[in-house]
């Protein structure tokens, strides 16, 4: 009897057992102080204490997924005000979603980049942008021979625009550089990571021949009233310091059936988004019809991100 | 004496010289044959898929669409309708044979139209493309008269090949969803009929060097 109890006491029990004590002796402190002290409300602490024992995405429960975006709606309401809905959808049967990119119709006027940033909660601040449009001259192919920092009326004469975002690669190398297993691809080929899990290494960005990965350097800032409250467990919802972000061809949108942010936005109507498992869709017409290329093919990063010409 | 050391010392070393050999190969076969890619998914993908059911949400249609009068690769499909974008339509609530009163003139004249359109020592007429019987409507080059909503018959007569990358989805783009039934933008969504060329403009933003 007593030796089947002590049995039970593994290291998770043992965890679970420290954190509620915690969490009660914390309130018991901090409602002790003057309330809305240094820590903000107990209510919040005690919630914000509890999201540090929460598990990989990955080993979640429905149950513990539902617990743990109850927490997260919760501290937002508590912390910024704001009523925001994080979703959870997984993967649809038979989708795997792929993109293509017209550089003969893109104009470089940057409206996806703008509706990039406001669609996912990207910090203001560093202007970090998951989508880079790189002006090229006739003549050159590869994005680093083009000018990303371009400033001047579009379309300018004897240029093209070539977009670069995340390829969602079927075999990303990302993936395999995660000490942390933070990030990985979803049966539906978008790589996504789990904010909680990165620790900010940086092995994935430096793994990334694409430059799709990005880091906050600093805590994110967006005004308060331009934040996207429709959220995604993996995708926009908000970030902190230290942590690595990337474009998750917005899965809080294409896992409802929408088009990507960048899609919608797009004046030109150079971007194509859609279902390659479905022989019907819009991307498979332009996979069979169009002559399209990939970057870097060579690297056998097998990435979901064609571009074709007119 | 010297021949079974010898002897002894290649059997132990036989192993060793295999065993990486097998660890390779191993190594090389999950690194190539761990999936088929993505080509080998598309290909495999010849089923054709209920559109409707391809992801859990429903998707409602959105207003002023209207059913296309061609089928694409997947049966039939919608796109956005262009009348109740026309701040004067009908047309012939003026071209009527009726007097107007020459006040009015400035106001409802339509001398705001440049057009741009076509190649630029013969450029094109407004009788090009509207009706000169039935002011309702557009007229191709054959005599076929044609409803505002399905220009796309009009604009394919020269640019066909855009119309069939349009049929297709290479050219336009879907309205709001990739699931659920078709919806895809008119060819006066985007391009101003009068003039299609895309304006130059300034950028909606900027980058910054990313290191």
């Amino acid at each position: 009897m007593d030796s089947d109890k002590k049995k039970k006491i593994n290291r998770r029990t043992f965890l679970k057992g420290a954190a509620t004590t915690a969490i009660a002796g914390s309130a018991a402190v901090t409602a002790g102080c003057k309330s809305k002290g240094l820590l903000g409300s107990t209510e919040a602490f005690a919630l914000e204490f509890a999201e540090y024992f929460k598990k990989h995405y990955r080993l979640m429960t429905q149950k513990e997924r539902e617990g743990t975006i109850a927490r997260l709606e919760k501290l937002a309401r508590l912390k910024q005000g704001i009523n925001i809905d994080i979703d959870s959808t997984g993967p649809a049967q038979n989708v795997l979603y792929g993109y293509a990119f017209n550089v003969t119709r893109c104009e470089g006027y940057m409206e996806c980049v703008q509706a990039c940033i406001k669609e996912n909660n990207l910090d203001r601040k560093s202007n970090t942008q998951y989508i880079r449009i790189f002006e090229m001259e006739h003549g050159q192919m590869s994005p680093d021979q083009g000018d990303g920092k371009y400033f001047h009326m579009v379309p300018k004469q004897g240029h093209f625009y070539m977009g670069v975002q995340c390829f969602q690669c079927e075999n990303p190398p990302c993936v395999k550089a995660c000490p942390t297993k933070a990030t990985w691809k979803e049966p539906d080929g978008i790589v996504v990571v789990d904010y909680d899990w990165c620790i900010g290494c940086r092995y994935c960005m430096a793994a990334c021949p694409y430059w799709g990965r990005r880091f906050n350097w600093n805590p994110p800032e967006i005004p308060k009233e331009e934040i996207n409250k429709k959220q995604h467990y993996l995708g926009n919802r908000q970030r902190v310091r230290g942590m690595m972000e990337k474009c998750t061809f917005c899965i809080q949108r294409s896992r409802k059936g929408k088009v990507t942010a960048c899609v919608e936005a797009c004046p030109t109507g150079a971007r194509v988004f859609g279902n390659l498992l479905d022989p019907d869709s819009e991307i498979r017409f332009v996979l069979e019809n169009k002559k399209v290329y990939r970057l870097k093919e060579d690297l056998g990063t097998d990435p979901k991100f064609w571009y074709f010409i007119d | 004496m010297k021949n079974p050391t010898i002897k002894i010392s290649l059997f132990d070393i036989i192993p060793f010289c295999i065993l990486p050999v097998l660890l390779i190969f191993f190594c090389a076969q999950a690194a190539f044959s761990s999936g088929i890619g993505v080509a080998g998914k598309i290909k495999a993908a010849t089923k054709k898929l209920d559109m409707k059911t391809q992801v859990e949400t429903v998707i409602p249609l959105p207003k002023n669409i209207v059913m296309a009068n061609m089928e694409y690769q997947g049966g039939t499909f919608f796109t956005e309708t262009r009348k109740n974008e026309l701040k004067r339509y009908q047309c012939s609530s003026c071209h009527n044979n009726k007097k107007v009163p020459i006040r009015n003139a400035a106001n409802i004249s339509h001398a705001d139209i440049k057009v741009v359109h076509g190649e630029k020592d013969s450029p094109l007429a407004c009788n090009t493309c509207h009706s000169k019987d039935d002011r309702d409507f557009l007229v191709t080059s054959k005599g076929s008269k044609i409803d505002l909503d399905h220009v796309y018959d009009m604009c394919g007569q020269c640019h066909f090949r855009q119309k069939k990358d349009w049929i297709g989805g290479a050219h336009g783009k879907r309205v709001t969803y990739w699931a659920g039934e078709r919806v895809v933008k008119n060819c006066t969504s985007c391009h101003d009929p009068h003039s299609p060329l895309f304006k130059k403009r300034w950028p909606a933003t900027y980058s910054v060097p990313l290191n």
